[in-house]
């Protein structure tokens, strides 16, 4: 009797632990469907149809072995990803990597504005109004806030998405089909149009700055490395979830748009793919979730940018800090929102546009961060013994190399042809 | 011919220096200077060997083979000395005592690290300034015919330096702000103050000293400040070389996540030294947050048989609850004993207690039958047993199975320093002081 309660108890125990790490990888995930993220699956439903659903899979694989590595490194090291990269390579290598993710997360600063201006004008609210106001709050919140108790609220907003799943049952559509689209390839069928959002479909599940983040909070958490396989059930579970929403956001579209011929220009058309849950209400539906994630990410990114790039510089940074102790921190983030809101207010900016592009840019980015972070990952100075094996190396490097194959046959094709 | 004569300037930078091509008096070229190997035994290092690199290949040449250095040409020996490996081996000629790296012994050879790697861009901690900071550069000086490392470079300059646009940028602010404090002041930090931590792969044959009295002066909680912003591997290297007394008020000022981190891979028999010198509520704390099989192992170290079972009793109890909150160290005395000797007792024991602002009476079972605070021992004139100044009648007291929140309000509503917590059989088990309580309240 005494036995059974305590294995129980221990049993408890070693849920109580996993729930205690689990955190960092489902987050992640769940903002990886963000305004870009949404408008790109959209956009990718709408116009393959069931065609690309196979590059899901390898994609969520990717990003399995990649933020496995990251959650990894910031477990044996304690150390985030900008300091292992300013510690290994240098200075002047950090520096410019630094620059171009700034830029990139510039651009993404702006989708997530984008994503903003897009669901209040679903509502008739004008963008002068709703991108002005939403940046006021997200400086605010992060500023004067408690930023801990809004994360709860958009994490729970991010629920929003699950309809996509009850939308994706309603429709019922050939699920043979799907499953066949899924799981054969069929890189032949791939044509140079196809191209910007295969690499837009890499750039908003893998992004750059994501794994800093997911470094960075682990390494906050405080995880011991005995727990490291906790980390893997997180990482593993968060990709694994975000797959599924992705998949069922293609079908809806794919279901609904593209055997109807429906070109999607704006985030008005996306919501079409939530018409058989929601009918009249599914533009609601899908402005209150494009909002929800929109802002989420407009606050998290520009901050998890300012505090890599002080991080990687060695500035002072954090958000309990004045300006006079941290004038980097502050000037980074203030700059990424108050421009990034401007560049979307520019008259004529097509924002479904900014969307799709600013993913185009991490896709592009994303490879050279992986080589950062594969050839981290092989270094005993900084794992340990918990560096790669050999299989786990040749699995990686394969996938930078049909990033950078898809990477640069869309630049081929888009920009030289 | 004297070995700067083509190098007039007083100090030199890192930086600049790198890259530097190396040939020998014949005018053959040998490869470019990497790095420098110093002798990190001086308060201000001087260069032992300069690093090159030949076909990524590492190798060392004497300090003493050098004819003639500057930032254009190094020129060294024909019959110059090559060792090629990736450190340099140095022996150990006396014993050390205030240094940067090693506590070692006459005789030994030790591998030294190159500088750059164990130095530039890495994190270092500033013993003056309290904080942990990225080296950008590193600053030497002329000092006879030798080099010698005076500072480490954090500023900004120092970081437009390494990107190589120092003379851009200077000729921009020259133009606009001829007066700029960018273009005289540049961050220093001057190298006695600069402790450095060696990687994993060199901890095997180099420790870092800190015997050195910087680490041991400072105030725990700047310390313990200074550890919360280092990675695990920098904690861990500090904080085995503490002493256990600084080792334990390290403990209770840092951060709670931190502490397991801190305790992962020490040995028991260390960690029980530290608890030791903790109050036992403190350590009750720290040893429920480890596994129990490693709190077990260090509990079984601690010398005192007495401390072990107070620590084991702690455990039982929920963190939350007032048997988690208490300490089992409790001024008691016995009620025949007397005001002059009770005096005595505080002089001699007060070490041992978090407060003697109350006194606790006990009676020969262990059982509370009064309490006497320290005004009322003080205003008593005569020398009587404590049992007639103690106040015996509507005890405030709990038992140890109440909720936290609840015991604040009780402290509150009665304005107690000290609670006793008795079991059901009056039995006193130890007392909560209200600044047990008071970080719970800051918590909520």
């Amino acid at each position: 009797m005494d036995e059974i309660k305590a294995s129980q108890k221990s049993m408890w125990k070693k849920f109580v632990i996993l729930l205690g790490i689990v955190g960092p990888g489902l987050i992640t995930a769940n903002i990886d469907n963000d305004a870009g993220g949404i408008a790109t699956y959209s956009l990718a439903g709408a116009q393959t149809g069931f065609r690309l659903l196979w590059v899901l899979f390898p994609i969520t694989v990717a990003l399995i072995m990649v933020q496995e590595m990251s959650a990894r490194m910031g477990i044996v090291s304690g150390k985030g990803l900008a300091d292992l990269i300013r510690e290994r390579f240098g200075l002047k290598i950090t520096f410019y990597s630094l620059l171009f993710l700034i830029i990139a997360d510039l651009g993404n600063t702006m989708a997530e504005f984008a994503g903003i201006a897009s669901a209040g004008e679903i509502f008739g609210i004008s963008r002068y109004v709703s991108v002005p106001s939403c940046a006021l709050f997200v400086w605010l919140l992060i500023f004067k806030g408690d930023y801990k108790i809004v994360e709860r609220v958009f994490l729970a907003g991010c629920t929003v998405f699950l309809c996509y799943i009850v939308s994706g049952f309603l429709i019922s559509p050939d699920w043979a089909l799907v499953a066949k689209s899924v799981l054969i390839p069929k890189p032949t069928e791939i044509g140079a149009e196809d191209l910007p959002v295969v690499v837009g479909l890499i750039g908003t599940s893998i992004t750059p700055w994501m794994q800093f983040y997911i470094q960075s909070a682990v390494v906050e958490k405080g995880i011991a490395i005995k727990h490291l396989w906790h980390s893997k059930v997180d990482v593993i579970v968060g990709c694994l979830c975000m797959f599924l929403v992705t998949l069922f956001i293609v079908v809806c579209c794919a279901a609904t748009m593209h055997q109807s011929g429906v070109t999607i220009t704006s985030a008005k058309d996306a919501a079409m793919a939530l018409k058989p849950l929601a009918g009249d209400y599914s533009s609601i539906l899908f402005a209150v979730g494009l909002f929800n994630a929109s802002i989420f990410a407009a606050a998290l990114l520009p901050l998890a940018t300012s505090y890599y790039v002080c991080e990687g510089m060695g500035w002072e940074s954090g958000v309990d800090k004045n300006f006079k102790e941290a004038p980097n921190f502050f000037i980074i983030f203030t700059t990424l929102v108050v421009l990034g809101a401007l560049l979307v207010l520019i008259p004529g900016v097509n924002l479904f546009g900014v969307l799709i592009w600013s993913q185009v840019i991490n896709g592009v980015l994303i490879p050279l961060i992986l080589i950062f972070i594969i050839n981290l990952c092989n270094d005993p100075d900084v794992m340990g013994e918990y560096t790669n094996g050999t299989w786990y190396n040749i699995f990686s490097y394969g996938i930078v190399f049909l990033m950078f194959a898809a990477n640069a046959a869309m630049l081929y094709f888009e920009f030289l042809k | 011919m004297a070995i700067f004569e083509e190098f007039p300037d007083i100090s030199l930078n890192f930086s600049d220096s790198i890259g530097t091509s190396i040939t020998n008096e014949s005018g053959k070229k040998i490869g470019k200077l990497n790095d420098y190997f110093v002798d990190y035994n001086d308060v201000y290092p001087v260069v032992l060997a300069l690093q090159y690199k030949i076909n990524r290949q590492l190798f060392y040449i004497n300090w003493e083979d050098i004819i003639s250095f500057s930032l254009n040409k190094i020129i060294i020996k024909d019959s110059f000395f090559v060792g090629r490996s990736r450190t340099y081996p140095k022996v150990q000629n006396k014993k050390v005592i205030a240094s940067l790296l090693a506590n070692q012994y006459a005789g030994e050879t030790l591998e030294y690290p190159a500088l750059g790697k164990i130095v530039l861009d890495r994190q270092v901690v500033d013993t003056h300034g309290k904080k942990v900071i990225r080296v950008n550069d590193i600053q030497f000086i002329k000092a006879g015919r030798m080099l010698r490392v005076t500072h480490a470079a954090v500023g900004i300059r120092s970081m437009v330096r390494r990107l190589g646009y120092e003379k851009t940028v200077d000729f921009f602010i020259k133009t606009i702000r001829p007066r700029a404090n960018y273009l005289t002041k540049e961050s220093l930090i001057n190298w006695k103050h600069v402790h450095a931590i060696p990687n994993r792969s060199f901890q095997s044959n180099l420790k870092v000293s800190l015997s050195n009295e910087d680490f041991q002066d400072m105030h725990p909680a700047d310390l313990a400040d200074i550890l919360e912003d280092l990675d695990n591997h920098g904690r861990e290297v500090i904080f085995s070389s503490l002493d256990p007394k600084m080792a334990a008020n390290i403990l209770s000022e840092i951060d709670e996540e931190i502490r397991p981190l801190l305790l992962q891979n020490e040995e028991p028999e260390n960690v029980a030294d530290i608890i030791e010198q903790m109050d036992t509520d403190d350590a009750a704390d720290i040893l429920g947050d480890l596994s129990v099989s490693k709190a077990e192992a260090i509990i079984q170290e601690i010398d005192d048989k007495e401390t072990q079972d107070e620590i084991n009793e702690l455990l039982e109890h929920k963190e939350d609850t007032a048997g988690g909150l208490m300490s089992t160290e409790v001024f008691e005395i016995s009620p025949e004993s007397t005001r002059s000797e009770v005096m005595e007792f505080i002089v001699e024991k007060h070490e041992e207690f978090e407060n003697v602002y109350d006194i606790f009476v006990v009676d020969s079972n262990g059982s509370l039958v009064g309490t006497c605070s320290i005004k009322d021992l003080l205003i008593q004139k005569e020398n009587l047993p404590i049992k007639n100044i103690m106040q015996d009648k509507d005890l405030k007291t709990l038992t140890p199975d109440v909720h936290w929140r609840e015991v604040a309000r009780y402290m509150s509503k009665y304005n107690l320093i000290n609670l006793p917590i008795i079991n059901l059989e009056q039995k006193l088990l130890g007392i909560i002081s209200v600044d047990d309580v008071l970080p719970w309240l800051l918590d909520e």
